[in-house]
């Protein structure tokens, strides 16, 4: 493995508060690594993980997701479904081969730029360290085929169990 | 895409993005993208020259869509959207390449800034290829608005709404209006009479041709959206004609039921018919059906025979009505933390044992001893303890610090000197929470004028009160991790202010998550705080968040002023453009969907068995969009294909030799 590999990390940055944060770094002219590529969403709830499989299949080797910090979505709670997401294509990832460090979630307000540039420059030089994800045998192609069913089975098994756990603590809320 | 033209604008941004990325090779790239009829460079494109010329350039080209490469969309988007509008392009066919603030601000390295630039050029160029025209549709509006709860923020908002084109529907609960406020004797901090404040307003609301009062009302339900909101009250029978009565009070003088008074707090009896308190406006009986003989399936027309004037009605029944209205403010006020479930205070069974708005009844002129300071058994008290932040400021019962207790106490400290010249008053703080240009100098003024004694102690819910030969006893930590206890005549507690109780019902139908504490939660705390995540929904007051008079008044002033600037009457509201859309034939009728969206903007059509979007309360996050297993919701404007697109040209970018 090279020091000098230049991963491409593609990352999908909220509307209202993550992409107002990379802005925030640029206007403070911050320099950090070269290697994101950002794609501005209105909400990270809007990230399909069909995105994510997208990405890595057509030659990311990182994939970054930033939204707001839980309890100040513009949405409301658009990123809670980010984050059950994330935790769902995490463990696809596995099932695929694919290092779990190539992906990551965090929360970056608009006032963070610091943060940014931390979680930019950790998450390239992390991928860095993993190699490039392309030249091996490519996991993805699995991708097609399961895509669809997987993720529709784990998307409702989520769904049911995200449920079953607000009802319980809207009946705890309301005995309090 | 044959009919695909697309133009290339790159700024040089002065010296900022010139210096930074190699603009010349940028234009040479992009005029080797698919569907770029023409890529240039320009000095500065926010510029009004550059605007110009950019509107010659849509036109001259025949371009259909355009992507600028510039500064982040946050900056000019706005900007580049009135040309393009202008150059008669709909303003959706446009896409910013932001190559400043996420490219040539901080990559150093001039080839390597210029390789990101050219991919998110790319990527710009192959997104804006799949864009869609869209349409921003405007909706009529209904200025009216309704106002729930008239107490101190619902009466501000009322007053400040009810002008000439608008009429404001004020719905309160109780018989009377001025919620909490108008039973208290004086005001911090200027010790003025409540009610010589208060019954001008209060009058003012009552004869506003442009209010409409219900009271003794609640709402039921609600729906439609911001601008178009149907509240639906139900207004409880009142059995008293609201034209004829004028209060004189002789159907209570005969009325043999009698039952606790909560506008007393409790602390003495009402009749079954009855004012709230003397001097309730609007000055009208009312017969209360839980207690009312007749409604126990007895004879009893005593009132009915009391009253001069006929106003009784024992026929009225209960009213549902709908109420229509373009937005809404919650101001419906808050409760005090429930001191019973602390039982170390002994509250409920120690006698003299009494809460701050029970403390406020017992020194109004108004009140159960007619203002007189009392113990249960009718002596004068000789020592009085106050006690600071009960069930407040701990995290066993409530976090927060309700921030206007200290400043009352010092009130009620005053109110205590003026009645029982020699009594020993003693206060039991933590902390002292005296903020803004009032509370200190108050608070200072009358320690010093009433020899209030003060002692600091360890935890205000360590403290604990005992009963000793009949007189309370309170035991506390001092500072210096001393127990010691002290015997007074009477002890007045400052529990927390939270939520009302009936606020999670309230929020449910509205929509409007409660945070801790039972308090409604704003859209931002910093700079929406009257606004909550519904559109056209508005809070104020102590609904939102305890506070003192005057931040009540402020936020109730705010909520109407934000509804007048967005309902103008005749005007039109324009919608969100970039919503969710359903495909219905590839829709499934799973319904996951329904739940997810924040605004409850999916709608299920049984019938069809698919899902649709109600777009007036879409907002357009794509939450749905990404949720769907089978790919029927789009996101207008992030449609898959659209980032897509993106995905595709970032991710494969070239520019890096060790890929293979």
């Amino acid at each position: 493995m090279t020091n000098d590999f230049e991963p491409i990390i593609v990352g999908f940055l909220c509307n209202w508060c993550s992409y107002e944060g990379a802005d925030a770094a640029g206007r403070a002219r911050q320099c950090y690594p070269s290697n994101l590529r950002v794609i501005r969403v209105m909400c990270s709830g809007r990230v399909d993980p069909q995105f994510v499989f997208q990405a890595f299949k057509q030659g990311a080797d990182g994939v970054l997701i930033l939204g707001c910090h839980p309890g100040d979505c513009h949405y409301k709670d658009g990123n809670r479904q980010a984050l059950k997401r994330y935790t769902l294509i995490k463990s696809m990832l596995d099932a695929f081969g694919i290092e779990q460090d190539r992906l990551r979630l965090d929360w970056i307000s608009a006032a963070e730029q610091e943060k940014f540039v931390q979680v930019v420059s950790e998450m390239t030089e992390r991928v860095r360290q993993l190699g490039p994800l392309m030249p091996r045998a490519n996991p993805l192609k699995k991708l097609d085929s399961n895509r669809s069913t997987r993720i529709e089975n784990d998307m409702r098994f989520l769904q049911r169990k995200h449920k079953k756990i607000s009802t319980k603590a809207r009946k705890i809320e309301s005995t309090k | 895409m044959s009919t695909v033209r697309i133009g290339v604008f790159i700024c040089e941004c002065g010296p900022n993005i010139k210096n930074a990325v190699d603009l010349d090779g940028l234009s040479r790239f992009a005029r080797g993208l698919d569907n770029v009829v023409v890529a240039e460079r320009f000095a500065l494109l926010c510029s009004l020259e550059g605007k110009d010329t950019l509107a010659k350039e849509i036109q001259r080209h025949r371009l259909t869509r355009v992507v600028i490469a510039a500064c982040s969309p946050k900056e000019h988007e706005h900007t580049f959207k009135q040309v393009m509008a202008q150059a008669g392009l709909n303003s959706f066919l446009l896409q910013i390449a932001n190559i400043r603030e996420q490219c040539a601000w901080v990559i150093s390295d001039k080839t390597r800034a210029t390789q990101k630039a050219q991919a998110i050029l790319e990527a710009a160029v192959n997104r804006v290829a799949r864009h869609e025209p869209l349409e921003i549709r405007e909706i009529a509006c209904l200025p009216d608005v309704v106002v729930v709860g008239a107490g101190m923020a619902g009466i501000s908002a009322a007053l400040t709404l009810a002008q000439k084109d608008r009429k404001v529907h004020l719905v309160e609960k109780a018989p009377c209006i001025g919620g909490k406020v108008a039973r208290y004797e004086d005001l911090f901090p200027n010790l003025e009479c409540a009610s010589c404040v208060l019954d001008p307003l209060l009058d003012a609301v009552l004869h506003h041709p442009n209010i409409q009062l219900w009271t003794l009302s609640e709402v039921k339900n609600v729906l439609g959206y911001f601008g178009n909101y149907t509240v639906e009250i139900i207004t409880k029978a009142r059995h008293v004609d609201l034209q004829t009565c004028i209060g004189c009070g002789a159907c209570v003088e005969v009325c043999p039921v009698s039952v606790q008074n909560e506008y007393n707090e409790g602390l003495d009896t009402r009749k079954a018919v009855y004012l709230p308190y003397p001097g309730a406006l609007p000055n009208l009986a009312a017969i209360d059906e839980t207690h009312c003989l007749r409604w126990q399936s007895q004879d009893c027309e005593s009132c009915q025979q009391a009253c001069p004037f006929g106003s009784i009605d024992y026929q009225e029944t209960d009213r549902n009505m709908s109420l229509k209205a373009g937005a809404v403010v919650i101001a419906t006020g808050f409760d005090l933390f429930d001191v019973t479930k602390a039982p170390q205070y002994g509250y409920g069974k120690i006698d003299n044992i009494y809460t701050a708005l029970e403390f406020e009844r017992l020194v109004n002129a108004n009140g159960p001893t007619q203002g007189k300071l009392i113990l249960k058994d009718g002596r004068v008290p000789e020592s009085i303890v106050l006690i600071h932040c009960v069930g407040s400021r701990t995290p066993r019962y409530h976090q927060h610090c309700s921030g206007v207790c200290c400043s009352y106490l010092f009130k009620f400290a005053h109110q205590i000197r003026k009645k029982i010249p020699d009594a020993t008053i003693t206060s039991l703080y933590t902390d002292m929470c005296l903020p803004g240009k009032e509370a200190q100098p108050f608070s200072d003024k009358i320690a010093q004028k009433t020899g209030l004694k003060k002692i600091r102690i360890k935890d205000p819910a360590a403290v604990t009160i005992t009963q000793d030969h009949g007189r309370p006893r309170v035991t506390y930590t001092d500072a210096c991790d001393a127990s010691k206890s002290v015997v007074a005549d009477m002890v007045v507690l400052a529990p927390a202010i939270t939520g009302t109780k009936d606020a999670s019902s309230l929020g449910t139908l509205f929509d409007i998550p409660l945070g801790g504490s039972g308090f409604f939660v704003e859209e931002q705390t910093s700079l929406a705080p009257v606004s909550t995540p519904i559109e056209g929904v508005f809070v104020a007051g102590c609904a939102q968040g305890p506070k003192e008079i005057q931040a009540a008044v402020s936020q109730g002033q705010a909520a109407a002023g934000k509804i007048l600037s967005q309902l103008v009457p005749g005007q039109k509201r324009a919608l969100e453009a970039m919503t969710a859309a359903v495909d219905t034939e590839l829709c499934s009728g799973c319904k996951i969907c329904l739940g997810l969206c924040p605004y409850k903007a999916i709608v299920f059509d049984d019938t069809q068995q698919v899902a649709g979007i109600e777009e007036v309360l879409c907002r357009g996050c794509g939450i749905c969009a990404a949720t769907c297993p089978s790919g029927a919701i789009s996101a207008r404007h992030f449609t898959d294909a659209q980032l897509g697109a993106e995905i595709e040209s970032l991710a494969r970018h070239t520019g890096r030799e060790n890929r293979s």
